[in-house]
C-alpha cells in the first residue's frame, strides 16, 4: 500500500471512529431541525385564552366601541370563545386630563400585574394623526397588534369619509382601495418565498464554514500532536513531509465527506417521509437543482482544502494549541466576512461588491454559493461564459489555483516547521525556509 | 548495511553542528557515536536518516546515496520518544509497520514475539497513554525494528530507560547484531557504550576527535591509569609525582599517570598517607579518553556514575 494511503487511512479512523464524531452526526442535524422547525412552530402557536384588553376612548367617535364590535370576528381555535375581551371602554371627556391620568396610571399597574393583557388609547382626532392613537402593553404579539391595526384602520378610514363630502358608501370605497400584496415570481415564472433561499443559502453557507473550519483545525491539531508527542520525526524519516500532509488534508477531507453524506442522505429520508410535515416544496428547488448541488460539492471541496491547507500549515509552526490560537482567530474571521456582507449579497447577488467580494479566492466558497443560492433557482440558461455560471466556473479557477500556490507554499514551510521544536520562529526565520 | 559517512558538514545560521565529519560503519556491527551534549550527534543522525541534508558531503548506505528508497531498511528511534495517545499497542505497531512498506498482516504476525519480549504481551489492546513511560518506551523500541530493518540507528539510545531494560534492550541488539544487522547509535553516557558498542566515534563541537575499534583506541592509550579506592581524603593524590591529573568518581579515584610514571612508588606514596582497600591498574575509560583528546572541559560531559540520562 502507498505510504500516503497509510497515513490518510489513520488519519480517516482516528475521527470516524470517535464517539463524538458519531454524536456530532446525529445530534446536528437534529439541533438544526430544532432551530428551524421548533421556533415556527411556536410562532404560529395562537393564545387558547382570551386576551383582555381596555380602551380609553376621548375621541368622542364611539371608536371604543366600534374597536370592540370589529374584534368580535376573532375566536379562539377550536372554539366559538373570543379571541379578545375588552373589560370595559372609558368615555373620558378630553379636557379632563386628571381622570385621563388616573384610568391611564391604574391601568397600567393592571398591565403589569398582568390581569390586562392591553390597553388602547384613542385621543381627541385621533382619526387625523397616528400619534393620537397608541397601545401599551407588555407582549409583543405580531398577530395581535396586526389586528388591532387592521381594525382601526378600516374605523379610521371611515371616520374619514364620513367626514369627507365624499358620496359613497363606506364599504364600497374601502374595496375601491383595498391594498394588493404583490408576489414576487422571478425569471422562470416562479416564485420561491425569500426566507426559503436565505435559509438555504444559511445552511449550505454554514455547512462549508463549519466544516472548512472545524476539520481544517483537526488537521492542525494532529499536526501539533505529532510535533509534541515527537512521532514525527519517525513519521519523517519513514515518508516525506508531503505526502504526510497531503494524507492527513486528505484523510480529514474523506471525514468531512462522510459526514457529509450522512447528513444529505438523513435530510433527504426526512424530506420523502417529510409526510404531514409543513416543508415549503420550495425547498426542493434549491437542494435538488443540479447546478446548486455542483456548486455546493466544488465549493465544499474547495472551502475545504484551503482552510486545511491553511490550518496545517500553522500547525507546523506552533508548538501548542494555545499558540496556535493566535493564528486561528484571524483565520476565522475571514470565514466571518462572508456572514456579515451576507445582507448585502441575499439583497443585491449581482450587484458590483457582491460579484467581486465573491471572486476573491478567500471569499469564494461561502459567498460564490450564497450568490448561486440566490441566482441560481431562476436561471433559465446556463451559460458558461456569462452570468453566474461563468463568474462560478471563474472564483472556482482562482480557488483552485489559490490551492495550489497554498499547497507549495505549505509544504516547503511544513517540512523545515515540522522539525522545529521550542522557540517559535520569526516570519523571517520562515521566508527563509521557503527558501531552502 | 554498510554506512559511510564521507566529510559531511552542517551549518545553522553561523553554528557549526557538524565539521568535515567521516566515519565508517561495516556490516554487522555495534557503533557508537559518543560526545557530550551539543556536540553534534543528533544532526549526524538526522542527516543519516535523510531527515535533513548535509550541506557538503556524502553519506552512502551499501554504496548507494541515502534518500527515500532506503527508508524502509532502516529502522530510527529518535532522541526524543513518543507515540499516539490514543491508539492501541497493536494499532502504533500495525502504522509504523505499514509506514515502513510492511503490510498490516505481516506485522501481526511478528508483533506478539516481540510483545513477549519486552513484556508487554498483557496489554496489545491496551491504549498507549495506559503504559507506563518504561512500557511506552519498549513498545517504541519495538516500533523501530518491526519492519526488519538492515540498519538500526537509535539516537541517545539510553535516554529515559531504567537499568533493567537497558540491559533487554542490549541483549536485543547484541541478537541483531549477530543476525548481521548493523547498528548506530548515539549516547552522552560513555560507560554504558563502552559496554555494548564495538566501534566508537568520539565527536566533540562537531568535529571526530578519534574513532575505531574500542580495543584500538584504548590500546592506543596504553595501560597508563590506575583505579584506586581508599578511606580518607585523596587530595593530596594529584600533587604526586608521575600522577597527570585525577578524577573522583563515587567510591573510586582514576589517575591519569606520565607515561614513564612508577605505579608501585605511587601505592606506596598513597600507602603511607592513607588506608588502600584496592589499586587497580586499568585500561582508560572512554570518559578519560575523551577529557584527553577532545581537551575540552570534563563539566560538558557526563561522567560514568552520572546515571544512564542526564
Amino acid at each position: 500500500m502507498h505510504k500516503f494511503w497509510v497515513i490518510l487511512k489513520r488519519e480517516y479512523a482516528q475521527v470516524v471512529k470517535k464517539k463524538s464524531f458519531i454524536v456530532g452526526i446525529v445530534l446536528t442535524p437534529a439541533l438544526m431541525a430544532a432551530f428551524t422547525i421548533v421556533p415556527s412552530m411556536l410562532a404560529r402557536v395562537q393564545s387558547s385564552t382570551t386576551e383582555r384588553l381596555a380602551v380609553i376612548d376621548q375621541s368622542g367617535l364611539q371608536m371604543g366601541s366600534q374597536l370592540e364590535e370589529a374584534l368580535k370576528v376573532y375566536t379562539l381555535p377550536d372554539s366559538d370563545r373570543p379571541y379578545y375581551a375588552i373589560e370595559r371602554v372609558f368615555t373620558i371627556d378630553p379636557e379632563d386630563t386628571a381622570t385621563f391620568a388616573a384610568v391611564q396610571d391604574s391601568l397600567r399597574r393592571l398591565i403589569n400585574s398582568k390581569d390586562l393583557k392591553y390597553f388602547l388609547v384613542i385621543k381627541k382626532d385621533a382619526y387625523l394623526a397616528d400619534s393620537n392613537l397608541y397601545l401599551v402593553t407588555n407582549s409583543e404579539n405580531f398577530r395581535s397588534i396586526g389586528r388591532f391595526e387592521r381594525k382601526l384602520s378600516d374605523i379610521v378610514s371611515s371616520i374619514r369619509l364620513e367626514m369627507s363630502s365624499i358620496n359613497l358608501p363606506v364599504d364600497s370605497v374601502l374595496s375601491l382601495t383595498e391594498r394588493i400584496d404583490l408576489t414576487v415570481q422571478d425569471a422562470k415564472g416562479e416564485s420561491i418565498p425569500f426566507q426559503i433561499k436565505y435559509f438555504g443559502a444559511l445552511l449550505f453557507v454554514m455547512l462549508i464554514f463549519g466544516m472548512s473550519i472545524g476539520y481544517g483545525q483537526m488537521v492542525m491539531r494532529s499536526v501539533i500532536e505529532e510535533k509534541n508527542s515527537r512521532i514525527m520525526e519517525v513519521l519523517i524519516s519513514s515518508v516525506s513531509p508531503f505526502q504526510l500532509m497531503l494524507g492527513k488534508i486528505l484523510g480529514l477531507g474523506a471525514a468531512t465527506f462522510t459526514q457529509l453524506v450522512v447528513w444529505y442522505v438523513i435530510g433527504l429520508g426526512i424530506y420523502i417521509m417529510r409526510g404531514t410535515l409543513d416543508i415549503d416544496p420550495s425547498i426542493a428547488r434549491i437542494v435538488f437543482d443540479p447546478f446548486i448541488i455542483i456548486s455546493f460539492i466544488l465549493f465544499m471541496i474547495t472551502g475545504y482544502l484551503l482552510f486545511s491547507t491553511l490550518f496545517a500549515l500553522v500547525g507546523s509552526i506552533v508548538n501548542s494549541e494555545k499558540e496556535a490560537q493566535n493564528f486561528v482567530a484571524p483565520i476565522t474571521l475571514t470565514m466571518i466576512v462572508p456572514v456579515i456582507l451576507g445582507i448585502h449579497v441575499v439583497q443585491e447577488p449581482n450587484s458590483t461588491l457582491s460579484v467581486v467580494m465573491s471572486l476573491i479566492p478567500v471569499f469564494t466558497p461561502t459567498m460564490m454559493m450564497m450568490r448561486v443560492i440566490f441566482i441560481a433557482p431562476s436561471l433559465t440558461e446556463y451559460s458558461l461564459f456569462s452570468g453566474i455560471v461563468g463568474e462560478a466556473v471563474l472564483g472556482f479557477i482562482l480557488v483552485v489555483l489559490t490551492i495550489i500556490g497554498m499547497t507549495w507554499l505549505t509544504s516547503k514551510i511544513f517540512r523545515v516547521g515540522i522539525l522545529m521544536y521550542g522557540k517559535r520562529p520569526t516570519f523571517p526565520e520562515i521566508m527563509k525556509w521557503i527558501r531552502y | 548495511m554498510h554506512l559511510q559517512i564521507l566529510n559531511i558538514s552542517k551549518t545553522f545560521d553561523t553554528k557549526v553542528a557538524v565539521d568535515k565529519l567521516s566515519l565508517e560503519v561495516p556490516k554487522g556491527v555495534i557503533y557508537g557515536i559518543i560526545g557530550p551534549n551539543g556536540a553534534g550527534k543528533t544532526t549526524t543522525i538526522r542527516m543519516v536518516m535523510n531527515i535533513t541534508r548535509p550541506d557538503s558531503g556524502e553519506i552512502l548506505m551499501d554504496g548507494k546515496e541515502v534518500g527515500p528508497d532506503l527508508r524502509n531498511r532502516v529502522g530510527y528511534l529518535p532522541e526524543e520518544r513518543g507515540l499516539y495517545k490514543k491508539m492501541t499497542l497493536s494499532e502504533v505497531m500495525i502504522y509504523m509497520g505499514e509506514l515502513k512498506g510492511q503490510t498490516a498482516r505481516a506485522v501481526r504476525d511478528k508483533m506478539d514475539p516481540w510483545l513477549k519480549r519486552m513484556d508487554l504481551q498483557d496489554y496489545k489492546l491496551n491504549k498507549v497513554e495506559e503504559l507506563s513511560k518504561g512500557m511506552q518506551q519498549k513498545l517504541q523500541f519495538i516500533t523501530t525494528i518491526i519492519h526488519d530493518p538492515d540498519i538500526i540507528i537509535l539516537d541517545e539510545i539510553f535516554s529515559g530507560l531504567d537499568p533493567l531494560n537497558i540491559e533487554l534492550i542490549k541483549d536485543v541488539l547484541l541478537e541483531l547484531k549477530r543476525q548481521g544487522k548493523t547498528i548506530l547509535f548515539s549516547t552522552h553516557v560513555m560507560e554504558q557504550a563502552e559496554k555494548l558498542c564495538d566501534s566508537i566515534c568520539m565527536i566533540s563541537r562537531g568535529k571526530k576527535v578519534i574513532d575505531g575499534r574500542l580495543s584500538e583506541v584504548k590500546a592506543r592509550f596504553g595501560k597508563n591509569c590506575v583505579q584506586i579506592d581508599i578511606e580518607g581524603d585523596g587530595n593530596f593524590i594529584a600533587s604526586l609525582s608521575g600522577v597527570k591529573g585525577i578524577t573522583e568518581f563515587n567510591n573510586y579515584i582514576e589517575l591519569q599517570l606520565a607515561e614513564d610514571a612508577d605505579t608501585n612508588r605511587i601505592l606506596k606514596d598513597v600507602a603511607e598517607r592513607v588506608r588502600v582497600r584496592r589499586f587497580d591498574i586499568v585500561e582508560p575509560s572512554l570518559y578519560n579518553i575523551f577529557i584527553d583528546m577532545a581537551k575540552v572541559d570534563p563539566s560538558e560531559i557526563v561522567k560514568p556514575e552520572g546515571g544512564t540520562d542526564a
